[in-house]
């Protein structure tokens, strides 16, 4: 990653602060409200890769600790770890998931919906007891639907921020690409 | 096979992530080291204030516009609900005066110290359940007005919760229903010895349970618990804390089964008021 690509997935990581913190908060469905910072590391891991995803997890989740009540580090351990799954899933897949759109949502529901349940599990082993208390089916369906369903948009804002065209600009490049070289031949 | 350089590199960025990341909950959980921590929030919430207040300002209007236009004979409703209380309340409290003022001098003559003597700054309320897993709010008045952690927060008809983190401009209350939280009540007559127990919460939206009140204690639905002024004084006494919604006695066990909810409405914080009270050493 160069300066201009770490510039930008700083902005970013604020923007996606400031939307989850201001109007993510007042989004509320059966209780529950959306985490739209991890939809970033999932994004970074679809787009990135793993390092990349891990890393982005971790500066995403170090920005949401620092504005909640909940352990220091705790997100930013989850989320990075988030991140890397994905994109370690995404590599393993990598030569297989051409043409397969729903691909990304579905991964994005799986992560988030995994994320959720390891945040609250790790909580209550450091004494958040209250963690596993709340209704976690409402969370994780929450979370996880608001995550599939943005993951497509997260994943092009991302790959605008590491520089790297996602999905249909991608296809758009590669036969843009294809036709440069038939008129050559 | 040897495996790729890049898969090893792979996983030894995550590795040093995750060690940074324990470490990081380490220094949180040590008493000698929580400082570290508590200071890079209380910086970081004091930057953010402004930002979100500013977004709040821009985003509300907009937002309460097309909640309004879609639930507007709801609004109407509400108004109409609202309007009735107001005028129970002012038959009542032209009733309760007399009652008032005999209460007062019972409360001098016993030398109680009662609400009415705390003084209390009134906070707006920024922002309701930061964190999906905790029932806690964040509320514009910080240290540098002097609300630090410990102090109880009341408002909407009783106890709504404790300062829990203090910043310069700004803290965070933890709420009575939250699972974390623990408040000593009591209730009934004064003579009761055993009308005492300890009110939990199990997170938010749901009810609070009271724990270790005595099988056999007098009790009925809908009684008012209030704080009791013990735990080494951390509450004041005769605060409401709960009502009484449903107790279940099973015969063989050493105390009743108390679900409750708060007689503060918690679900539509607006203003509350923050109890400048401290803890007695």
């Amino acid at each position: 990653m160069n300066g201009r690509e770490v510039f930008r997935l700083f902005m970013l990581i604020v923007l996606v602060l400031i939307i989850q913190y201001t109007v993510g908060l007042d989004l509320r469905i059966a209780g529950a409200h959306p985490d739209l910072m991890l939809l970033l590391p999932i994004a970074a891991g679809v787009v990135g890769g793993p390092e990349i995803g891990a890393a982005t997890g971790f500066a995403a989740g170090i920005a949401t600790d620092l504005l909640l009540p909940t352990p220091f580090g705790l997100s930013a351990l989850v989320y990075s770890m988030v991140g890397f799954a994905v994109g370690y899933v995404m590599d393993a897949g990598a030569s297989r998931r051409e043409g397969f759109w729903w691909l990304t949502p579905l991964i994005a529901l799986a992560a988030s919906g995994a994320a959720v349940m390891l945040y609250a599990v790790l909580g209550a082993v450091l004494g958040q007891e209250q963690m596993v208390k709340v209704d976690l089916a409402a969370v994780v369906t929450v979370v996880a639907v608001v995550n599939a369903v943005l993951s497509p948009l997260a994943c092009r804002m991302m790959g605008w921020a590491l520089d790297r065209p996602v999905g249909s600009r991608r296809r758009s490049r590669r036969r843009l690409m294809a036709r440069r070289l038939d008129s050559v031949r | 096979m040897p495996r790729p350089r890049r898969s090893r590199r792979t996983w030894v960025t995550i590795a040093i992530l995750v060690l940074i990341s324990i470490t990081i909950i380490t220094l949180d959980e040590r008493a000698g080291t929580h400082h570290i921590t508590s200071g890079l929030k209380s910086f970081a919430n004091d930057v953010f204030s402004p930002v979100r207040s500013g977004v709040n300002a821009v985003v509300d209007p907009i937002g309460n516009f097309f909640a309004g236009a879609v639930n507007y004979r709801g609004l109407q409703e509400q108004n109409n609900q609202l309007r009735a209380t107001i005028g129970r309340l002012e038959e009542q409290q032209s009733g309760a005066n007399y009652t008032q003022r005999e209460q007062q001098q019972i409360d001098e003559l016993q030398h109680l110290p009662f609400l009415p003597g705390i003084s209390k700054v009134t906070a707006g309320v920024t922002s309701y359940q930061l964190s999906n897993f905790d029932a806690d709010i964040q509320i514009d008045l910080g240290t540098s007005r002097g609300v630090t952690t410990g102090m109880p927060v009341v408002g909407n008809g009783g106890l709504v919760g404790v300062v829990t983190q203090s910043y310069r401009n700004s803290a965070i209350v933890t709420l009575v229903t939250d699972g974390q939280s623990k408040v000593g009540v009591v209730f009934g007559p004064a003579t009761c010895t055993t009308c005492w127990g300890i009110s939990q919460g199990q997170g938010p939206g749901q009810q609070m349970n009271v724990n270790l009140v005595q099988p056999n204690t007098a009790l009925s639905k809908g009684e008012i618990m209030y704080t009791n002024g013990g735990q080494g004084g951390a509450l004041p006494p005769g605060i409401p804390v709960a009502k009484v919604a449903s107790y279940h006695q099973v015969s063989g066990e050493s105390q009743i089964s108390i679900h409750v909810t708060p007689t503060a409405n918690l679900s539509e914080l607006a203003y509350v008021d923050v109890l400048l009270w401290e803890p007695s050493a």
